[in-house]
């Protein structure tokens, strides 16, 4: 597991080769493994036979992160500590002795694996852009468990420190240089090696900061009047956009700021104790499912239909040089695709190349690409006018306006030109699939990809299944869809899809609130500390009142005599047809817009008089997230959605449902299945039919848990 | 009589109201350096963690508590800005409750105490949760600053001197040889061994537990029941180069008739640095009937005095003359006796001029053997007097504690 080799120079090199896996990765075998290796450096160090040790990998990466296996069961307190210690005891035993220790790291070092690396003297990292190192626990919801918040607390101070904890990014080379958190940059395997030996031929001891008698957290210690005032603004800045519900970034900032007032290892103690609590929490348990073990199903393809060949697609052609269509096309272009754009004609296609332009142009700025990587993006980018152009492209995606005749015509122009392999994609958020292949010369070839607004940040795309759109159509969009990074789920061709029609039950249960006669505020509020990304009016002014409406009205057709009203239509048409305020775009809504600002509109009171009767927070927070979940449940057993990891990831990027409760589904879960249950009736009794609950919600879950 | 001078209301309190000790509780005591296992402990969860003990113990709708005044020696850092209110919002007490944090020195605790009774007594407030803390090993003695200690003008002004100079002069004023003191020291382990491996304390203690309920500290950590007389020997004087640099002579400074001061005092027979809360419930009697809670005792009466500020802590005497001439009551009326083992000489001196039989006095040891973690150590003195007279079927105790400044507290309780 660790191969030991030793040159003249009394330079030992440790290469970490964990058998029977592709990747070398923390768990509870390694400390145990690395035992005797440091018990013979001892001695080696004791006969004065050591000069420094080199810590390397034979594998394609540096040293992969934790357990989460492991961490995603665990419910033993107990254990879990006893483990973090292991690991941070593991650590100190390898930096404490005195002898120089670099971390000469050829691939990723993520998360434990780039903790190790923070527990060596120096870190030389190979210069590879597709090399990531960091700490991404948070995104987890974890922290890192081995001591690498202490240690980069007293390397860059706590600032610094708790800006890379919490943001929780992983860094190619050279970013990883600048924030500080390597020492070296080198060019190649073969450099990077020498550049360790020169560092150990000229360090005599490796004493880490901590371990100097006369050590100081640069900037000061949460004791520090000056630092301890900026902590309350890192403690309120988080409050504000985290609201309390990421339990992972308050413990790294508390940790910060305890750890910084006590000696090292009782600081990495403290920090054990959060972690324990972190991982014992309903948070981390929920963030673990989805964005771990959810994201891996479906990345591996639990949703594509089996038994057809990889899509390798290498250009792409899209319709429609708008916001989304730009937005798709670049998107594509950082994944090494080449685009061609069309519009209705070349200069209003530019539009395309000049959104990619700025965003290439800010790349260049903020040094995430570099100027090679520009060039050669640009040059994969052709505008035209002219539909042929899509004769060698592998897929075609449609974007432009919401019209069904417009886009019939523009895909079937494009179909005239492309080959029989290729796909044809509809971007819509409304017309039906089905509707706009009619028209089409080759149904069955006709997907819908149903991109999120900004196209090339949203992670979440639709596969949408019309009547004709063959399995293997799917299996290809599938694959398009994972080759430009995005996260691809399938759904039914129903009104509003998956996404859209979920996230409606939110807004309008927020506008039955303000019929109810809540406070516009107090609605808006806690939609954002249920976790929502913004409030349920402001959400309806965004998306404009008449597209809410029309969704409730397609849920009504197709229900047809089972359809109850929801309370909220009432009060949509009184906006649309009486008030005339239908939403951001005609900027007369729930709010008033000026100039890059807004404000609840003055007179909703007047039409919707509060009522002196409180509303509890609890149950306003459980009205927003529980309409959510049940129409959710709805999707699953009508089969809108075909799986519980696309639903819970669905809902977490594509419409911004809460990532700490896990996804709609791992929301039931979390909450406990049969309270749950027991609350819907209570909910059902007390707000109406909308909150009663599928029968094949018991089920449903009890399948996934076996 | 001044009393018949104010003119009598219809709504003025005409029964004397008195005040009941319900509950006392504390935490264990915890070395009170960076080893030490309460080191990592932030105080407002300390003290916090004894909240919680006290609302569920006495199943206590906290709205119903009046005030909480915490008594604490070095308010500043984690201990500062009114550690009392935020440890109560730390424990999610109901927000009415007022916390008040106050310093008497060493005899914070128990002032607390006293104060609470007198609100009590006054009939202003009906529920009282009184009681200190103190994390030394994270708040360090001194540290607040303070005149009386850093203020040039006024140290040589009042010829003031560390505590230990000052019981080193009282030690050698008395002739209390290094052998009395080493021999007072060894009773205080014997005895407080005695009482844990008994439990006589267990109905008081509050173990402190991390967040994920894994144990930190269950026992009083400072405790030496090995210990020895040649093992208390071996110990060199603490405040001997202390001495040398100058505040042997201001203590001559003040009291001439020394020829040298004896640095007899060592970390064998001196109180131990130490974390630690603890609490007391204090309230009426209506209070107590009204939420089902049981009077354990009265307290009788409280005093405060202050003596010379350069041999300090000699307080004890008159502060527990004037407790007992408050409550009309005699030297032998009192069953126990706790006097804080802030040095042995101290307590000595005090059993000396008292006359007492050291059989009474501090039975289950106290702070040389347990640890003396400041602002909490009078609430923690008096919950154990209760317990003990309890245990034994006795009626009454006293309690006091000679401190900074010359100042000494006493409070006497009578069983109920």
């Amino acid at each position: 597991m660790i191969k030991y080799k030793k040159d003249t120079d009394n330079i030992v090199t440790l290469i970490l080769d964990m058998s029977d896996r592709s990747d070398n990765v923390i768990n509870h075998e390694i400390g145990q493994a690395f035992l005797p290796v440091l018990a013979h450096l001892q001695a080696e160090k004791k006969k004065g036979q050591l000069k420094g040790i080199i810590l390397t990998s034979a594998k394609k990466s540096f040293l992969a992160g934790g357990d989460l296996g492991y961490l995603y069961q665990a419910k033993d307190p107990k254990g879990i500590f006893e483990f973090a210690e292991g690991l941070k005891k593991f650590l100190r035993d390898l930096e404490r002795p005195g002898v120089p220790v670099v971390a000469a790291i050829n691939g990723d070092a993520l998360g434990a694996g780039f903790e190790l690396a923070l527990g060596c003297h120096h870190r030389i990292v190979v210069d590879n852009s597709t090399i990531k190192v960091g700490l991404p626990e948070v995104k987890l919801g974890l922290i890192p468990g081995g001591g690498g918040i202490i240690r980069l607390m007293w390397l860059l101070g706590i600032e610094r420190a708790y800006a890379i904890l919490a943001g929780g990014l992983r860094y190619a080379p050279k970013d990883a240089l600048r924030v500080g958190i390597i020492d070296e940059l080198a060019t190649d395997s073969k450099e990077m090696m020498e550049k360790a030996r020169h560092f150990l031929r000229h360090t005599k001891v490796g004493r880490r900061p901590w371990d100097q008698g006369d050590g100081k957290i640069p900037g000061g210690t949460s004791k520090d009047q000056q630092m301890a005032r900026k902590i309350r603004f890192m403690a309120t800045s988080l409050a504000k956009e985290t609201y309390n519900n990421y339990p992972a970034q308050q413990a790294i900032l508390n940790i910060l700021s305890e750890g910084s007032k006590v000696d090292f290892d009782t600081a990495c103690r403290i920090g054990t104790r959060y972690y324990t609590q972190l991982v014992l929490s309903p948070a981390c348990k929920n963030m673990i499912k989805a964005f771990w073990f959810d994201y891996k199903a479906i990345k591996e393809g639990e949703n594509r239909p089996k038994g057809f060949g990889r899509f390798r697609p290498k250009k792409v052609g899209i319709i429609g040089a708008g916001l989304m269509g730009s937005g798709i096309a670049y998107a594509c272009l950082l994944n090494g695709l080449e685009v061609v754009i069309k519009d209705v004609s070349r200069l209003i296609a530019e539009r395309g190349r000049m959104y990619a332009k700025q965003k290439i142009e800010t790349g260049l700025a903020e040094n995430t690409i570099d100027q090679a990587e520009a060039n050669n993006m640009l040059s994969r980018i052709t505008t035209t006018e002219d539909p042929s152009q899509f004769e060698s492209c592998d897929i075609v995606i449609e974007a432009v306006f919401e019209n069904a005749q417009v886009k019939q015509k523009v895909t079937k122009e494009a179909e005239a030109y492309m080959d029989d392999y290729s796909v044809l994609a509809s971007n819509t958020i409304s017309i039906p699939i089905t509707e706009l292949a009619q028209t089409s010369l080759r149904p069955a070839h006709y997907v819908g990809l149903h991109f999120f607004h900004p196209a090339d940040q949203v992670p979440l795309v639709e596969i949408v299944k019309g009547a004709k759109t063959s399995d293997e159509t799917i299996a290809r969009a599938f694959d398009f869809v994972n080759a430009i990074k995005k996260i691809p789920i399938v759904v039914k061709d129903d009104w509003g899809f998956y996404a859209a029609r979920v996230q409606n039950t939110f807004i309008l249960e927020g506008i039955t609130l303000l019929q109810e006669g809540c406070p516009p505020s107090l609605i808006e509020n806690l939609s954002l500390q249920a976790g929502m990304p913004k409030g349920a009016l402001a959400l309806a002014d965004d998306l404009g009142l008449e597209m809410v409406l029309k969704y409730e009205q397609q849920a009504a057709a197709h229900y047809g005599n089972k359809y109850i009203q929801h309370p909220a239509v009432a009060v949509l048409k009184n906006m649309i047809d009486e008030l005339q305020r239908t939403g951001k775009f005609k900027r007369a809504g729930f709010y008033h817009y000026e100039e890059g600002k807004s404000h609840i509109w003055e007179e909703l009171e007047t039409h919707y008089p509060l009522v002196q009767t409180g509303f509890d927070r609890v149950e306003v927070i459980e009205r927003f997230l529980f309409a959510q979940v049940i129409e959710a449940v709805w999707c699953m057993q009508e089969k809108v959605i075909r799986s519980i990891p696309a639903a819970n990831l669905g809902s977490i990027f594509g419409w911004g449902f809460p990532a700490f409760k896990g996804g709609v589904i791992q929301y039931i879960n979390d909450y406990g299945i049969q309270a749950f249950i027991d609350k819907c009736k209570q909910y059902e009794k007390s707000h109406g039919q909308r909150f009663s609950v599928p029968k094949s919600l018991e089920r449903m879950i009890r399948q996934e848990e076996t | 009589m001044l009393a018949s001078s104010i003119p009598k209301k219809t709504y003025q309190l005409s029964i004397m109201i008195e005040a009941y000790i319900f509950d006392a509780l504390r935490t264990p005591r915890g070395k009170g350096k960076s080893t030490g296992a309460l080191y990592e402990v932030k105080p407002i969860d300390l003290l916090s963690t004894t909240l919680h003990a006290l609302k569920n113990r006495n199943q206590l709708d906290t709205g119903q508590v009046d005030d909480v005044l915490i008594g604490c020696v070095t308010p500043i850092d984690d201990q500062g800005y009114n550690i009392a209110k935020a440890a109560l919002l730390h424990a999610g007490w109901a927000e009415s409750v007022g916390g008040m944090q106050l310093n008497r020195y060493c005899a914070s605790g128990l002032e607390a105490v006293n104060l609470a009774a007198t609100k009590v007594r006054a009939g202003w407030e009906s529920l009282i949760v009184a009681g200190g803390i103190e994390s030394m090993s994270r708040v360090p003695i001194g540290s607040d600053g303070g005149a009386l200690l850093y203020d040039p003008e006024l140290i040589n002004k009042v010829n003031f001197v560390p505590q230990g100079i000052a019981a080193d002069l009282i030690a050698t004023m008395e002739g209390f040889n290094r052998e009395a003191l080493d021999q007072y020291a060894l009773t205080s382990h014997q005895r407080a061994e005695a009482a844990w491996s008994q439990a006589y304390f267990t109905p008081a203690i509050i173990p402190i537990y991390d967040r994920n309920g894994l144990p930190l500290l269950e026992k009083d950590e400072h405790l030496r029941p090995d210990t020895s007389m040649e093992a208390l020997a071996a110990l060199s004087p603490s405040f001997d180069q202390m001495g040398q640099l100058g505040f042997d002579e201001l203590a001559q400074q003040s009291f001439p008739m020394v020829g040298q001061v004896e640095h007899v005092h060592t970390a064998g027979n001196s109180c131990g640095i130490v974390d630690g809360a603890a609490l007391l419930l204090l309230g009426s009697e209506e209070k107590g009937k009204a939420l089902g809670l049981k009077a354990r005792a009265r307290v009788v009466a409280a005093s405060t005095i202050s003596v010379n500020p350069t041999i300090m802590l000699t307080g004890a005497t008159p502060a527990s003359q004037k407790a007992l001439q408050l409550a009309g009551m005699k030297k032998k009326d009192i069953d126990l006796w706790e006097c804080n083992e802030a040095f042995a000489a101290v307590v000595l001196k005090f059993q000396q001029d008292m006359d007492i039989d050291p059989a009474i006095l501090n039975v289950n040891g106290g702070a040389i053997a347990m640890g003396h973690p400041l602002g909490a150590t009078g609430a923690m003195l008096l919950g154990t007097l209760l317990d003990e007279l309890e245990r034994r079927d006795l009626e009454t105790g006293l309690v006091t504690l000679p401190v900074g400044g010359g100042m000494g507290v006493a409070t006497i309780i009578e069983r109920v």
